[in-house]
């Protein structure tokens, strides 16, 4: 067993203690959980010690054939594509969990889902076949809707079930296209991914455009693409604020690491189809840069942030350029920090004033100094200021689409200017502003908060001043990746 | 010797910064600390009159001379400007001369300035302007004359406005420096023709190259450093600003407009004698000009009743005489003559506090009885010619109205397009509201304030705002108010309805009737 099963299946290990468990060991529930996510991400650290960066290749890797007939396998591996994503989802696990001290009701149950969610999202990023990627993908579903649904906000109900049916809608077309490939002859070698890869070459032009929509609709429900984000509103906005740190830091982002695994298979369609792909992701960073402008709830507002930011991924995809994609990769990970960070700040925020309400708040930085900081930097990485990751990853994301089409990202600035303008209308209306006495009991953030904070936001800004090892961990893959669209463009 | 040279412009420069920096500091202040400004500047200044001497001794007796060294200022691929000093006769006569000035009223500005308030500002200023008329004399580099232009016109416009306390010192200086900055845009205009016909800003090569140039060409170089001649030595019609510039303490008067400033134009002139002697138009511009300024200071003086303006008008006439002479060809008379006139005027000025004590007793000689008569001449003197108020009338008003449409235009119109927010003083209406304003009580409704762009892109970016809003509210976002599970009940019910209606027993009969019929 390797260390990708061993990391795989720790959660799920975590899921079968805690079912034995009695309901009212909360503090023991807590503690389990949180030492297994703790030890996830301690994993996926040693991975990223002993990750070769010079090796494009996947590595770790595991086989076992499942199902020899239809050629699926157990196949694990990892690559620069999936090891920054891999990290981040085991750190936002982690906190999660830390900020999850507030829930109260049925720990028992909110801690399985927790880790169950987590054993699929490991599972997205470490399957290197399709079948069990889409085996994982369909579990993250599961236990998100009771996430939401049992522990989430008023319309907590409308919100669990727009999210399952609007995923797996849109899983019905991946189903569908992956169908549609492996209908083809595959070649007996290897985990599905690469024989599908292989088997994608041969297809017909016209089929395989018809194929790249059908991942595009499937992953674009998750990442989202515009027309294709409205479950996504609600369900930020209602689930429990770790969820939502888990929803918008990674489960965004399996969408986008799936159409982008997608659009290596299929270059020649996703060139046909770049026209598309571009006015999709510039149409929808101004869209969701305009709305979140206009949210006055706060969480509101950061999920159409989300929005916006995923557009950002979807032009780098789009660039198809070596630049273009590493920007859509640091994003990736940029977003899964920003998001997270703002999330898990709202989360305590609304702890403590149970209102998400943004002009109800006034001169925080009076009362919450630590809080304005955190809040503060990251609003500021969010808009993309130098310094933080986000810079990079936009900085990267433009260059490659100024490469492409040169003076359209004129929209992309645009965009950059509506986040900014809200970003600084927030950080004005939470902290400055005549004092308001409903808002002068508000306790500052306590040490575990801090903490799991300050793991984020240090993130954010040392990637921001020192982004090399971030880059160089995907660049090679990202290289081969290239190449591979380059050869059959 | 050559490098040496450098030394006449730097010395003072290095005492002005050093004062300057001393005063602005703190530690060189006040009485007691005025031996040490006076040390240095005494010692900087001497040192530089030895100097100059030497190097005049030495151009005198070795006229082939090595050229001094070169500063390259700005070095592009195919753009330098490099900075040198002359090392040949007259500008070293001339730098000699202008050093002794320098040296002595210096020398009686000790005295003079003892005890004022801004003691060591006065002397950092007076240095300054030290190494800017020497390296002006000195450079043979347009650059180098210009940034020594530049300077002296800087350093006379501190010294006109030295009594800052004093609001007509103030508005004397401002109107003294915005005149000569008419003649520096001549200069910089000469710069830039000379630099792209002639390639090069050393005046040698301009003296060498004039041949190449055709005549308009040579006009027009000849007429943009005219102007910058005519504005610094005050020729005609920029005559009125001298008599403005009184308004600084008499050795400062004495040193710039007696001795030393004064005459940088005609030695501008003298710097550009080939262009001028091929191009006979100016020659005669510049004639003109100068017995215009000569009749009409002439004039102008006779109707002035204050010493220090007498005199002005004075210096005004003889400069003029000096245009006059170089217009007429006269160069080497007219250098002789500047010479000459830069020690009495220097003398005159100096003296003129006390001049009221030595001339007691004896009267003005009154005007000949012919001019007396002549009451509109007597006017126009009295009006120094309206000079001031066609000036005023002819650039200045439409200058203000210009400014004046311009700043409405901004406040009308572009503030209001970029969302600039408008004066606290137009928006708050009274201190009650500006302090319920700060309470918190917002005088508009909160809700409206939210998601309000200001200017045209915030009005833009609001309106795509709300249309994406409806947008979003009608197609997106709809199924969650009528959620999945409505419209699947609905279509249940709908699938229900159908096929009870389908298994009615008469529908049942026309069912198996259509069957057995179509069977058949």
């Amino acid at each position: 067993m390797g260390i990708l099963s061993l990391l795989l299946w720790t959660p799920a290990v975590g899921v079968l203690v805690l079912v034995f468990l009695s309901n009212q060991h909360t503090v023991l529930i807590r503690w389990i959980s949180q030492i297994l996510t703790g030890y996830t991400f301690v994993l996926s650290c040693v991975i990223v010690a002993h990750y070769n960066q010079h090796d494009a290749n996947l590595q770790f890797t595991e086989y076992y054939p499942l199902n020899p007939v239809l050629g699926s396998a157990y196949a694990l591996g990892v690559d620069g594509l999936s090891l920054p994503l891999l990290v981040l989802a085991t750190l936002l696990s982690s906190i999660a969990v830390l900020a999850s001290f507030s829930i109260n009701s049925s720990i028992k149950g909110y801690h399985i889902c927790l880790l169950l969610l987590e054993f699929g999202m490991l599972g997205v990023f470490l399957a290197q076949d399709w079948a069990l990627f889409y085996i994982f993908w369909e579990v993250t579903l599961i236990p998100l809707f009771f996430l939401i649904d049992r522990w989430g906000g008023a319309r907590r109900h409308a919100a669990s079930l727009n999210f399952v049916l609007y995923t797996m809608g849109g899983s019905i077309f991946m189903l569908l296209s992956l169908l549609a490939i492996s209908q083809y002859d595959l070649q007996q070698s290897g985990s599905l991914m690469t024989s599908m890869h292989q088997a994608a070459q041969g297809m017909p032009r016209m089929e395989q455009v018809l194929v790249l929509l059908g991942f595009i609709i499937g992953f674009g429900v998750k990442m989202p693409i515009f027309p294709l984000h409205g479950w996504l509103p609600l369900a930020h906005v209602e689930a429990p604020s770790p969820i939502s740190i888990l929803l918008s830091g990674i489960l965004l982002k399996m969408g986008a690491y799936g159409l982008l695994r997608a659009v290596v298979m299929l270059p020649e369609a996703t060139l046909l189809l770049q026209p598309m792909l571009t006015f999709l992701a510039l149409f929808g960073m101004l869209y969701g840069g305009l709305l979140a402008w206009r949210q006055s709830d706060l969480k509101a507002m950061i999920a159409y942030s989300s929005v916006s930011h995923m557009g950002i991924v979807l032009l780098g995809i789009a660039s198809l350029n070596e630049m273009g994609i590493t920007g859509a990769v640091l994003q990736m990970t940029a977003h899964g920090l920003i998001a997270g960070a703002l999330f898990l700040l709202v989360g305590l925020l609304y702890e403590r004033t149970h209102t998400r309400n943004i002009q109800d708040y006034s001169s925080l930085v009076q009362v919450m100094p630590r809080f304005a900081v955190f809040m503060t930097l990251t609003l500021l990485a969010a808009m993309g200021l130098p310094g933080s990751i986000g810079f990079v990853a936009e900085l990267h994301t433009l260059s490659g689409g100024f490469q492409q089409w040169g003076g359209l990202m004129v929209f992309f600035s645009l965009s950059i200017l509506i986040c900014a303008s809200y970003a600084l209308r927030t950080m004005g209306l939470l902290f400055t502003g005549p004092v308001k006495p409903q808002m002068q009991q508000i306790a500052d953030l306590n040490n575990f908060e801090l903490i799991a904070a300050a793991i984020l936001v240090v993130a954010i800004v040392g990637f921001g001043l020192i982004p090399a090892p971030l880059i160089d961990l995907s660049a090679t893959s990202i290289t081969q990746l290239n190449d591979v669209i380059q050869k059959r463009m | 010797m050559n490098g040496v040279i450098a030394f006449i412009p730097l010395l003072p420069l290095t005492a002005a910064v050093l004062i300057a920096f001393g005063n602005f500091s703190g530690w060189l202040t006040g009485v007691e600390t005025e031996r040490f400004s006076v040390k240095l500047t005494m010692s900087s200044i001497g040192l530089v009159c030895l100097l100059a001497l030497a190097t005049l001794l030495n151009a005198l007796h070795n006229h082939s001379l090595d050229t001094p060294p070169v500063w390259h200022w700005l070095e592009l691929p195919d753009f330098k400007i490099s900075l040198q000093l002359f090392n040949s006769p007259l500008p070293s006569a001339l730098t000699c001369l202008f050093a002794l000035l320098l040296f002595i009223v210096m020398q009686f500005s000790i005295n003079y300035m003892h005890r004022e308030p801004g003691f060591h500002r006065f002397f950092a200023i007076l240095n300054l302007f030290a190494a800017a008329m020497l390296l002006l004399v000195l450079s043979s580099n347009m650059v180098g004359t210009f940034i020594g232009w530049e300077l002296a016109g800087l350093s006379s416009y501190l010294l006109i406005g030295y009594f800052q306390q004093r609001p007509m010192a103030v508005t004397n200086a401002t109107r003294v420096f915005l005149t000569n900055r008419i003649g520096d845009a001549g200069f910089i205009f000469g710069l830039g023709l000379s630099y792209s016909w002639l390639g090069s800003l050393e005046w040698q090569i301009l003296q060498e190259n004039i041949g190449h140039l055709t005549s308009a060409q040579r006009n027009a170089l000849a007429f943009s450093f005219t102007i910058a001649a005519c504005a610094k030595s005050a020729q005609w019609p920029f005559t009125h600003w001298l008599a403005r510039a009184m308004e600084g303490p008499t050795p400062s008067s004495s040193i710039f407009y007696g001795g030393i400033m004064v005459h940088a134009g005609v030695y501008l002139l003298w710097l550009l004698q080939p262009l001028f002697e091929q191009a006979p138009l100016m020659m005669l511009i510049i004639a003109a000009i100068g017995l215009i300024t000569a009749v009409y200071s002439f004039l102008v003086g006779l109707t002035q009743t204050d010493i220090k303006s007498s005199l002005v008008y004075a210096t005004s006439a003889q400069v003029g005489l000096m245009f006059l002479e170089c217009g007429l060809g006269f160069w080497q008379l007219a250098l002789w003559h500047l010479a000459a006139h830069a020690v009495v005027r220097s003398y005159l000025l100096l003296t003129a506090p006390s001049l009221m004590h030595k001339v007691h007793g004896s009267p003005i000689k009154p005007v000949s009885p012919k001019l007396a008569q002549l009451q509109w001449a007597y006017v126009a003197s009295l009006q120094r010619g309206w000079l001031e108020a066609l000036i005023d009338w002819a650039i200045i008003k439409p200058v203000r109205g210009l400014a004046h449409d311009l700043n409405n235009f901004d406040e009308h119109i572009l503030d209001r397009l970029i969302g600039a927010p408008l004066p606290a003083i137009r928006r708050i209406s009274s201190l009650a509201q500006f302090r319920e304003q700060k309470l918190g009580a917002r005088l508009d409704n909160d809700a409206d304030e939210f998601a309000q762009g200001s200017g045209l892109a915030g009005k833009l970016t609001q309106w795509c705002a709300t249309l994406f809003q409806w947008f979003e509210a009608r197609f997106v976002l709809r199924n969650h108010r009528k959620s999945p599970i409505t419209i699947g009940r609905q279509l249940g019910h709908t699938a229900h309805k159908f096929e009870r209606l389908i298994l009615r027993p008469r529908n049942l009969v026309l069912f198996v009737f259509i069957l057995l019929l179509s069977s058949f």
